[in-house]
């Protein structure tokens, strides 16, 4: 059964399409990520166009994100306060992400420096949460209770002014990190054509010590509406929104993601986070390879997108 | 002139008894004035001789380029497709385009043989590309220069009755545009320039390997079929992947190595019904889409989560 993409302009098979929305929208649902950077390498192995790949991703994780954050709303798993701190900052990051996009993509090196920053984060937020929920894991067996947040502890985050008081996060700290973080998360998000959940979870988790329980409910909150700023933004620079390969990606992502949150709820989060790691260093190795292997194909051609 | 006019099926005897009676001098000369006009120009409106057999022509000298021809009237190739437009809809797979015409003043004695050799060629329209080579700089792979194409086919399939080599020289083909290598693809002026002639040629080639591994560069030997002493036919099959756009078949009729005439057609690819909608709403309001698209994705993930409310998966 195939389907003809009017901005991908090309036919589609529509049952590979709804499996790969199913498969990432589990992941989506289980992890609190919105997915795109599975989605956005999966796409582009199937043949989509890598610009059309990334603006329709945007869409997807629009959409797999809103049924992933009401399903962690209800289980009352979403710091609205620090969503709303972290999306004020991803909207500029955003803004500035997709226009970095058009310029990447014009000189030529947007590919590689999607590359380029999928292997750095990837690694190394996969490296280090794999070694730290090993390290958890390990300790739970030993029968000990490893306190994950140290909240005694105060570092230079908790020097900024502009303090705010983060109940659900059970957090008093400065509002600057967390608007950072965003805006950050939200470049880069734009740039790798994701949402940019990969790296807020271990940001949040990490960096701010917000609780694991509330951090995948928020940061699926604030990924919602910086996908959704980006795509919009997609569609004016680059013409690249697919709404019809979105719909696909989207009916299955949905379904996949309830499933997924289901799961989620089931594991603790140690194991969670050592499942997210594999994957997250998985999709690194992945990438990385094709930088450093001779490649079959030493050119490429591109025939630019937008009003023909 | 009329006889082309027509796209089914019933046109095909009448082209066939045109091309035997071929009496018309109209359409005749008037093809050749669109495809070498100052050769054929002088010739336009003459009276037709009367076909004397083994006694030259003096107009074939002048317009098939050189080609001596023992018989009397000019060979002339008529042809049409058998869709001039096609619509790419949702349920668009691909599509196979039917290349069909007859040689006028055909004076081969039966299909089989093989007196003339056809090239069918369909192009698409002409788009900008950028060609990149990568390098290894500190062990990445990495794009390092660049030529811009002013103009690259965006699809070339060619038929042929057998391969393009056996038919004509290196020189007729590259003067036609006939064949993958030969295909126009024009570097702009400032990568000219600053790339040297050998390189070109490698990006050149590069275009025309890829795009064959896209399936949008193709070629069939042994495709053109005659099916009578002057009836011949081709199919094309076009990918689901052919960039939507205007297109050109143009037809080649040669013989022993000369190309004795030309004929051209246009195929239109174009979307229709709500790929068409969606890809203008896309392109000309690009902003209300967006936002649309937005509205429509944040919907339907929310309806799609509603049945889970009630009855969450365990």
């Amino acid at each position: 059964m195939h389907i003809y993409l009017p901005i991908a302009e090309m036919s589609a098979n529509v049952l590979l399409f709804l499996g790969m929305g199913c498969a990432v929208g589990f992941l989506s649902g289980m992890f609190g990520v919105g997915g795109g950077f599975l989605m956005t390498p999966l796409l582009i192995f199937s043949g989509i166009p890598s610009a059309v790949a990334v603006g329709t991703g945007a869409a997807q994780i629009v959409a797999s994100s809103v049924s992933g954050a009401i399903a962690q709303y209800r289980r009352n798993n979403v710091d609205i306060k620090m969503g709303l701190v972290l999306l004020a900052g991803g909207v500029v990051g955003s803004v500035i992400g997709v226009k970095m996009v058009r310029i990447l993509r014009l000189a030529g090196q947007f590919d590689l420096f999607v590359a380029l920053a999928y292997v750095t984060f990837l690694g190394v937020i996969g490296a280090l949460m794999l070694i730290e929920s090993i390290g958890a894991i390990q300790a739970a067996r030993r029968g000990q209770a490893r306190a994950l947040r140290r909240s005694g502890q105060h570092n230079w985050i908790h020097k900024l002014p502009l303090k705010m008081r983060f109940h659900r996060s059970k957090l008093y700290i400065s509002a600057i990190p967390p608007m950072m973080i965003g805006a950050f998360v939200g470049f880069l998000g734009a740039i790798m054509g994701a949402g940019g959940g990969f790296i807020m979870v271990p940001a949040l988790i990490y960096l701010l010590r917000v609780p694991t329980n509330v951090v995948v409910g928020t940061s699926l909150f604030q990924i919602v509406f910086v996908a959704a700023v980006t795509t919009v933004m997609q569609s004016t620079e680059n013409y690249s929104v697919d709404i019809v390969l979105a719909l696909l990606l989207i009916v299955s992502g949905v379904i996949g993601a309830q499933y997924g949150a289901a799961a989620g709820a089931r594991l603790k989060g140690e194991q969670l986070r050592l499942l997210l790691a594999a994957l997250v260093l998985l999709v690194c190795a992945r990438i990385g390879w094709d930088l450093i292997v001779t490649p079959p194909e030493l050119f490429s051609i591109t025939s630019f997108g937008g009003p023909r | 002139m009329m006889a082309r006019a027509g796209r089914r099926r019933r046109i095909f005897p009448l082209l066939a008894a045109a091309a035997v009676w071929c009496a018309c001098p109209g359409p005749v000369p008037a093809q050749d004035a669109k495809q070498k006009p100052d050769a054929a120009l002088p010739d336009f409106g003459k009276p037709l001789r009367k076909p004397v057999r083994k006694k030259a022509d003096p107009r074939a000298e002048q317009t098939a380029a050189g080609a001596r021809l023992p018989d009397s009237a000019k060979e002339a190739v008529e042809a049409d497709v058998s869709t001039r437009t096609i619509a790419v809809t949702s349920a668009f797979t691909g599509t196979e385009i039917v290349v069909f015409g007859s040689v006028v003043n055909s004076r081969q004695p039966s299909a089989e043989a093989g007196y003339y050799d056809v090239i069918v060629v369909l192009e698409g329209m002409p788009i900008p590309v950028t060609v990149r080579r990568k390098a290894n700089v500190a062990g990445l792979w990495i794009n390092t220069d660049a030529v811009n194409f002013e103009s690259v086919p965006s699809f070339y399939a060619i038929a042929s009755t057998r391969p393009i080599e056996e038919i004509a020289d290196d020189a007729l083909l590259e003067r036609n545009a006939i064949g993958h290598d030969y295909a126009r693809l024009s570097p702009a002026a400032h990568s000219v320039i600053e790339t040297r002639p050998g390189e070109i040629k490698d990006y050149k080639d590069a275009v025309v390997r890829l795009k064959q591994k896209d399936g949008l560069y193709i070629k069939e030997d042994y495709a053109v079929i005659f099916i009578g002493k002057s009836l011949f036919r081709s199919s094309i099959a076009l990918p689901a992947n052919v960039p939507v756009g205007p297109m050109t078949a143009r037809v080649y009729l040669f013989r022993e190595g000369d190309l004795l005439s030309t004929f051209q057609s246009k195929v239109r690819l174009e979307r229709s019904g709500i790929e068409l909608w969606l890809y203008r709403a896309a392109l000309h309001h690009p902003l209300y889409y967006g936002m649309a698209a937005v509205l429509i994705a944040a919907l339907s993930g929310w309806l799609a989560s509603m049945p889970f409310r009630r009855h969450p998966p365990a």
